[in-house]
């Protein structure tokens, strides 16, 4: 008997309805980076503004490629400051916008990230995560930009929409959520990806009509009335502002009015941070995407996202087969990070492609009990399915993770 | 209040928070005589600023859409904007920090672009708005308050590397050529393409109170007069001089950024629609 067979699947995000309802299309053999951008020309994506950098510099490829065809623009930037600023530009003009980097071109974003932010501007902005620091080792999968990416930009005051896919089909499906959800919640919602997912070819199944998408596709609104920046609500489904049609709206990078006027008022910080935090705060369950099999009775739950989550769920799955009580949690949302996801208090193993520990200390503070929480961290290649498997025996066994080469399991 | 502030600008954004004497706000009605000469109105302009004394002092001043990007990268959004919304007119509006400095490698590649803006440079020499520091326009020699033994380097011309970089519009103006100023911007608002004005003007809390040694705005204004002529008051001649005027003038005389995408667009369209005729 499979303990498997028994065990309950479940995955909560919008495209397991989104898969059923749109049948009619084509299959091919893809990578990660083209589903990426045909899922972004399909959610009515017509502005890339980028630097080519490894592994993103596909999607900056596919966008130069696809987007005249459909009416949009590339344009290849001088760096990624400028990059991502060209992005906040189009978007302001009434363009849905993207762009793409790494590591090295994502600290670079820093300055365009604060001003779309603070503006309500809505922009999808991927990271396919290598190695690092800096330029630290190209071609191999990392997971260093789990902190950054949620505080993305400096000066607090604001909440951030992470997403993270761990296939090609998904990702053609996830960015299309991505682009909703920064209309419906007027910011930046952050694809944190890697260099496996980005590079990966797998069968992929793609519309072929998008315009039939139109059902599921937010489309871009325009806010032509006061208040530009409603401070003090947490109000989602606000049509964002637009710069060009004469409304007046004023866009700055500094603490603003509801005209977009710039002040320096203590009051005026405070209703613009209730605004940029609590719409997000207290919308979180509208964001909330996962997967999860045997959460209910698992001794040890195995958590990560992205590529390490594919040999992670296979080794939780053998385990399972091999009498562990093990379950699995692959978190699609990273940001606002899913607390409820951590109520039960029992075993988690934290697997995740870096050796200093991001994903785990987040888990430490939901968990109930964080002395049962263990850190499985490695670097520049995924974990195999045999190493998972030994430390989720381990855990279910003596309470720890045995001693396995270049795995790295201590946290402070 | 003259008639263009009413027509132009927010009268409850002007006066700005601006020092005494400062340059901006004249300079900032001079722009709105040359828009209301060529004819522009309140919503064929988008203004754009950067961060400084510029940016702050003419920042949602204007009376249309306006916005003030982050210190350097008002030229990216621009370039944004420009290819969303082409049929506007962008008034760019950065101080030296932002031209000169921090920002010069987007305004290099929007002038190799051709990116269809006006860039006005309004230069006073130094950071200001921080209590005074050199810039890479700030004069050799000149005493500042991060070079408080004179700055060392040599100064920087930002007219030089636009047009190097293939901008089709490139003028030299100061505070004190109110006519000559008006020209070159009427001029420059004219090219569908990208131009720069490089306009300086004094500041006299800072620049004129450490490096010329008064905060009177007419001494401040005189020490501009006398460079732009090469020659002092008293006959002497001047320790530098600027050389003011159009610098290079190939208005309209080669695609803006916009129109090239927009073309790129139609090839690229037509290109499939081939490739899908084809294969029928």
């Amino acid at each position: 008997m499979h303990a498997s067979a028994v065990l309950k699947e479940q995955l909560m995000a919008p495209w397991v309805d989104w898969a059923q309802k749109f049948s009619n299309g084509r299959r091919l053999l893809e990578t990660g980076t083209y589903a990426l951008t045909e899922g972004a020309i399909a959610a009515g994506c017509r502005f890339f503004g980028g630097y080519p950098i490894t592994p993103a510099t596909e999607i900056a490829e596919h966008m130069s490629k696809r987007l005249p065809m459909v009416g949009g623009f590339y344009v290849q930037a001088e760096d990624e400051l400028a990059g991502m600023h060209m992005c906040a530009g189009g978007s302001l003009g009434g363009l849905k916008a993207m762009t793409a980097t790494s590591g090295p071109g994502y600290t670079l974003m820093h300055d365009a990230y604060g001003w779309a932010i603070t503006n309500e501007i809505p922009l999808v902005v991927v990271d396919a995560m290598r190695v690092g620091p800096i330029s630290g080792i190209t071609g191999a999968p990392g997971q260093g930009e789990f902190y950054v990416s949620r505080y993305c930009t400096h000066g607090g005051n604001f909440e951030t929409i992470v997403l993270s896919p761990n296939s090609v089909q998904e990702m053609f499906w996830l960015v299309i959520d991505a682009f909703n959800l920064s209309e419906r919640f007027r910011t930046v919602v952050t694809i944190l990806t890697d260099q496996v997912v980005a590079d990966m070819q797998e069968d992929l199944f793609i519309p072929s009509n998008y315009e039939e998408l139109s059902e599921i596709v937010v489309p871009r609104r325009y806010n032509l009335n006061l208040p530009f920046y409603p401070g003090g609500s947490d109000a989602i489904d606000f049509p964002p502002n637009v710069v060009g049609l004469g409304t007046g709206v004023c866009v700055s990078a500094y603490t603003h009015t509801e005209e977009g006027y710039d002040i320096e008022e203590m009051e005026a910080q405070w209703e613009q941070t209730q605004r940029l935090v609590n719409k997000i705060r207290h919308h979180s369950d509208q964001i909330l995407r996962y997967e999860a099999v045997g959460l209910e009775d698992a001794e040890v739950i195995a958590v990560a996202y992205g590529a390490p989550s594919r040999t992670v769920k296979t080794g939780v799955l053998q385990a399972r087969q091999r009498g562990i009580k093990a379950g699995f949690l692959r978190l699609i949302s990273l940001w606002p990070f899913p607390n409820e996801l951590f109520d039960r208090d029992t075993h988690y193993l934290v697997c995740e492609l870096n050796y200093d520990g991001q994903l785990v200390r987040e888990v430490q503070r939901a968990a109930p009990d964080k002395s049962k929480v263990h850190f499985m961290g490695k670097s520049a290649e995924l974990h195999t399915v045999a190493e998972v498997r030994a430390a989720l025996a381990g855990v279910s066994a003596e309470r720890k993770i045995p001693e396995l080469p270049y795995i790295w399991t201590e946290v402070r | 209040m003259n008639n263009l502030v009413e027509k132009y600008l927010r009268l409850n954004q002007v006066p700005t928070k601006a020092c005494h004497g400062c340059g901006i706000g004249m300079i900032e009605n001079w722009l709105l005589q040359a828009i209301d000469e060529v004819g522009f109105k309140r919503q064929d302009v988008i203004f754009g600023t950067g961060i400084g004394c510029v940016g702050r002092q003419t920042f949602a001043t204007w009376g249309g859409d306006n916005f003030g990007a982050t210190h350097g990268r008002a030229l990216a959004v621009a370039t944004g904007l420009k290819l969303a919304q082409p049929d506007k007119k962008y008034l760019i509006v950065v101080g030296d920090g932002d031209a000169a400095a921090i920002g010069t490698s987007h305004l290099i590649h929007a002038a190799r672009r051709n990116l269809g803006v006006t860039v006005i440079c309004e230069d006073n020499m130094g950071y200001e708005s921080t209590g005074g520091q050199f810039s890479p326009t700030t004069p050799a020699d000149y005493v500042t308050n991060s070079s408080p033994y004179g700055m060392v380097e040599p100064s920087f011309d930002p007219c030089e590397v636009v047009k190097a970089a293939g901008a089709t519009f490139v003028a030299e103006t100061t505070a004190v050529q109110w006519n000559q100023t008006i020209k070159i911007v009427k001029k420059a608002l004219q090219n569908d393409g990208f131009s720069f004005v490089h306009v300086r003007f004094p500041c006299n809390e800072n620049f004129g109170a450490y490096a010329l040694g008064t905060r009177d705005t007419m001494k401040n204004l005189e020490w501009i007069w006398e460079h732009t002529k090469g020659k002092k008051a008293n006959g002497e001649e001047s320790d530098f001089k600027w050389e003011t005027g159009i610098k290079h003038d190939a208005s309209n005389s080669r695609p803006e950024f916009s129109r090239l995408l927009r073309d790129l667009i139609g090839r690229a369209q037509r290109k499939d629609e081939g490739r899908a005729e084809a294969a029928r």
